[in-house]
């Protein structure tokens, strides 16, 4: 199976469409210039790379809908301009999502929560989903910098799976004040705009751009084949959170795992497109992974970022189209903004764009929380199938070796205790109670979230007894660190954008939590945090079982959420309803491993339900087909969705009887309750018993059956937890 | 300086939430990055802004950074020379 791009869409500081970009790249043009897409200070004039007004005009797009949203469906209507039909997956890179637009709105202190239903990371996938009609799964990658590529690594292991044909892949980012102001009070902006690996440089230029890519699965080369992603490379620093390892170490593993996914030695490679940020510490530990990787004498290599600027989780897939663009039309950009190569870093990036024959590119993008991600695009006409690898790779089950969850009623033997008892364990635990198991200098720069994250992946660790530390991270959070982003905002509106907190802006990024758990395990797999709104859960393991490797280190799955007196509210509708407000999440360690038995989780289904009247009964089949069987179904409907989810139950319930529990209503509304519900449900399964009060009708479970997990309501999502 | 120093002391302990450690434990000459608080390069951007904040000293470049925060005294001495509100 080899994975093909037919299609790109891209609105970045050089203009809207691919066909202008060969030109613009070609002359080394720079478009970072002064930002006007929001009132500065005038103390405050760092250049950025903005989108030009003109060019994000659109006709029949209202304002009501956020910039990043607007970018990401200018780009996703080119991608799929000329394709056969909808895409069978959306797979998104997206850190911010309706972040412009609810600064603007808590700035003017309004508190309607219908304001704020663009804020997640999540709404962007979902939105363009909805207007290309795809119903199969919605999946948003929020890994920092490098979500663009991670994105595609996720949507090239989908196509490969065979669970879809066709994939819309890409990131989308727009400027705003979180991340103008956070990179600033990190001293990470080059008050002369990006000048990546010049001698003087000093930092990079905050950006904005959407790109996407339409890829499609198959043996032989389509006729609309602009390129092929030949393989995706994925690793963590676990080093610190917001530094890059000073030698590149996670860099070099990144490349290296890429070129092995494609099959391909690093001579074969013809052209390297660099993360090269600009900033000091990237441009070198980068230029240092090179060496590693290449030797002193590696292929000829640029950054993109001097020209364009960094448009965050845009830029993996901004840079994915730049890569297609030079095989296509052979040559190679210039490392615009570089006058002086700094000798420090021992090899030399292009000045100028010369032409070459460009066969096979590595593109790289690293992110904070020591994330990096690699992605290897070819010319699928000039890389036969005998380089590519392109096997089919079997993938044995998940198996549950350990597991823990947070609920109001406490940490895991607390929690399942209330539920055996027959109570309910809505509430929120107190701070110092989710952390008792972590040392206070551990800890000391984590407010609600980190601490929930970092708690259940060393209890569901340890609970597992396993020698071995985890090895990957796969997390889910509908609404990412709230405290942190909270008082980051608070901090910069109350002093009229003066002073805002560094801890709290790498704190704030969604995979901060993700990148905390790395560093305590020296976990330097993959890490992966998915945000999804309710989804999330669901969405972090159907990506554990697309990209985890199969072997002895164990991995771990976790999905929090945290809750935040003022920010839950306004963001999650379901809470505002509950009279309890509740937090909590639940994690898994888990092996991947054909020959252990054991119970195991499975991610059976994920379909998106806007205007899909056929879901109960695609579900209904992938269930017969699946060739499990189920004692009981624990279904989780969001109070905003009860209506809608209820309607789903009923249907789902109709053909298959089976004894179920409305779960939300024990665990509260929180975007990750359905993480505590699959610890529960694995805990139901090692005692071979569910508590009457949970599930009627069910006194025993019998010990060849598993328990399914239905999400409902905009999605509906069905997850095995079988014996 | 010592009510300086003093005060210095309370303020790190509360900026960067050093719970295991109490101000008066702090030597006011030992290391500060990298040393036994186990503070690093965000803990100094938070110090930056603590004493752009309360002392209208701005410090927005590397060099000048490794010098001020090399230890608790240094960063007082460089407060008493350059901050134009009176210390302590």
């Amino acid at each position: 199976m080899r994975i093909f791009i037919c299609g790109t869409g891209i609105i970045s500081p050089a203009g809207s469409g691919t066909e202008i970009l060969p030109d613009f790249l070609r002359k080394g043009t720079c478009a970072i210039g002064p930002l006007r897409l929001f009132p500065l200070s005038p103390e405050n004039r760092l250049p950025v790379g903005e989108i030009s007004a003109e060019d994000t005009v659109d006709s029949g797009l209202e304002t009501e809908i956020p910039r990043t949203h607007r970018l990401a469906e200018t780009a996703a209507r080119q991608a799929v301009k000329n394709a056969s039909g909808p895409p069978d997956a959306v797979v998104l890179g997206v850190t911010t999502g309706g972040m412009l637009r609810t600064e603007e709105l808590l700035k003017q202190g309004i508190s309607d929560p219908d304001t704020f239903c663009c804020h997640g990371t999540g709404t962007v996938a979902r939105y363009l989903a909805d207007l290309l009609g795809c119903k199969g799964p919605v999946l948003t990658v929020s890994t920092a910098c490098s979500s663009g590529a991670a994105a595609i690594k996720i949507a090239l292991e989908m196509l490969r799976s065979g669970q879809a044909r066709r994939v819309l892949a890409g990131g989308a980012d727009s400027l705003c004040r979180l991340t103008y102001y956070g990179f600033k009070s990190l001293q990470l902006i080059d008050p002369r705009g990006a000048r990546p690996l010049d001698r003087s440089r000093r930092g990079m230029s905050v950006g904005e751009a959407a790109a996407m890519l339409l890829l499609e699965a198959g043996e032989n080369i389509p006729g609309n084949a602009l390129g092929e992603i030949m393989g995706g490379g994925l690793s963590c620093d676990a080093y610190h959170p917001s530094s890059p390892h000073p030698e590149g170490k996670g860099a070099q593993r990144a490349m290296e795992n890429a070129l092995r996914d494609a099959g391909i030695s690093p001579s074969g490679i013809d052209y390297i497109n660099l993360h090269g940020t600009g900033t000091p510490d990237n441009d070198l530990a980068e230029a240092r992974a090179i060496v590693r990787v290449f030797g002193k004498h590696p292929p000829p290599f640029s950054s993109l970022k001097g020209a364009m600027g960094h448009s965050l989780a845009a830029s993996g897939a901004v840079e994915a189209i730049a890569s297609l663009i030079c095989i296509r039309e052979s040559f190679i950009p210039a490392n615009t903004g570089c006058g002086d190569a700094d000798p420090a870093l021992e090899i030399r990036p292009l000045l100028h764009s010369v032409p070459a024959d460009i066969r096979v590119v590595l593109s790289n993008s690293f992110g904070f929380g020591g994330n990096n991600a690699a992605l290897v695009i070819g010319n699928p006409q000039k890389c036969g199938p005998e380089t590519v690898s392109g096997k089919k790779k079997s993938s044995p089950p998940l198996r549950i070796k350990g597991y823990s969850c947070i609920s109001g009623a406490g940490t895991g033997e607390e929690t399942y205790g209330q539920i055996f008892t027959g109570k309910e364990c809505r509430g929120t635990l107190p701070l110092a109670e989710i952390s008792r198991n972590l040392p206070p200098g551990t800890v000391r720069r984590m407010k609600r979230l980190p601490r929930m994250a970092l708690s259940l992946a060393v209890s569901a660790w340890k609970n597992s007894g396993l020698p071995l530390q985890p090895d990957s991270i796969f997390m889910g959070t509908g609404w990412g660190p709230l405290s942190e982003t909270h008082d980051f905002l608070t901090q910069l509106f109350e002093t009229d954008e003066k002073f805002c907190s560094p801890t709290d802006f790498i704190a704030s990024v969604h995979n901060a939590p993700a990148g905390h758990i790395a560093i305590y395990f020296g976990a330097e797999g993959a890490n992966i945090t998915l945000t999804g709104g309710d989804y999330s859960f669901e969405q972090a393991l159907l990506s554990a079982h697309l990209t985890a490797e199969e072997g002895e280190k164990p991995f771990l799955l976790i999905a929090a959420d945290e809750h935040h007196e003022k920010l839950s509210p306004l963001f999650d509708r379901s809470c505002i309803s509950d009279t309890v407000p509740s937090d909590g999440g639940g994690a898994f360690c888990l092996q991947r491993s054909g020959q252990d038995a054991g119970i195991s989780i499975f991610p059976l289904f994920f379909q998106n339900a806007a205007d899909n009247p056929e879901i109960i009964s695609s579900l209904s089949s992938t269930l017969k087909n699946s060739g499990s069987e189920f004692a009981a179904v624990m279904a989780g409907i969001p109070a905003a969705f009860r209506q809608k989810g209820e309607k789903q139950l009923g249907d789902f319930l109709k053909e298959w009887p089976l004894p179920f529990a409305d779960y939300r209503k024990f665990t509260g509304e929180f975007a990750s309750a359905s993480a505590v519900a699959a610890v529960l449900a694995a805990d139901f399964m090692q005692k071979g018993r569910i508590p009457p009060a949970f599930i009627k009708g069910l006194p025993e479970l019998p010990g060849d059956k598993g328990i399914l997990l239905l999400g409902l309501g905009q999605f509906i999502t069905a997850v095995g937890i079988l014996p | 300086m010592d009510k300086l120093l003093s005060e210095l002391k309370v303020k790190i302990v509360k900026t960067l939430n050093l719970t295991d450690i109490h101000p008066e434990e702090i030597d006011a000459d030992a290391r500060l990055v990298g040393g036994r608080m186990g503070l690093d390069s965000i803990d100094v951007l938070e110090l930056v802004m603590m004493m752009e904040k309360d002392y209208a000293v701005k410090i927005d470049n590397k060099e000048i950074g490794a010098k001020v925060f090399a230890s608790l005294r240094s960063m007082a001495e460089y407060i008493t020379d350059h901050s134009p509100v009176p210390a302590g």
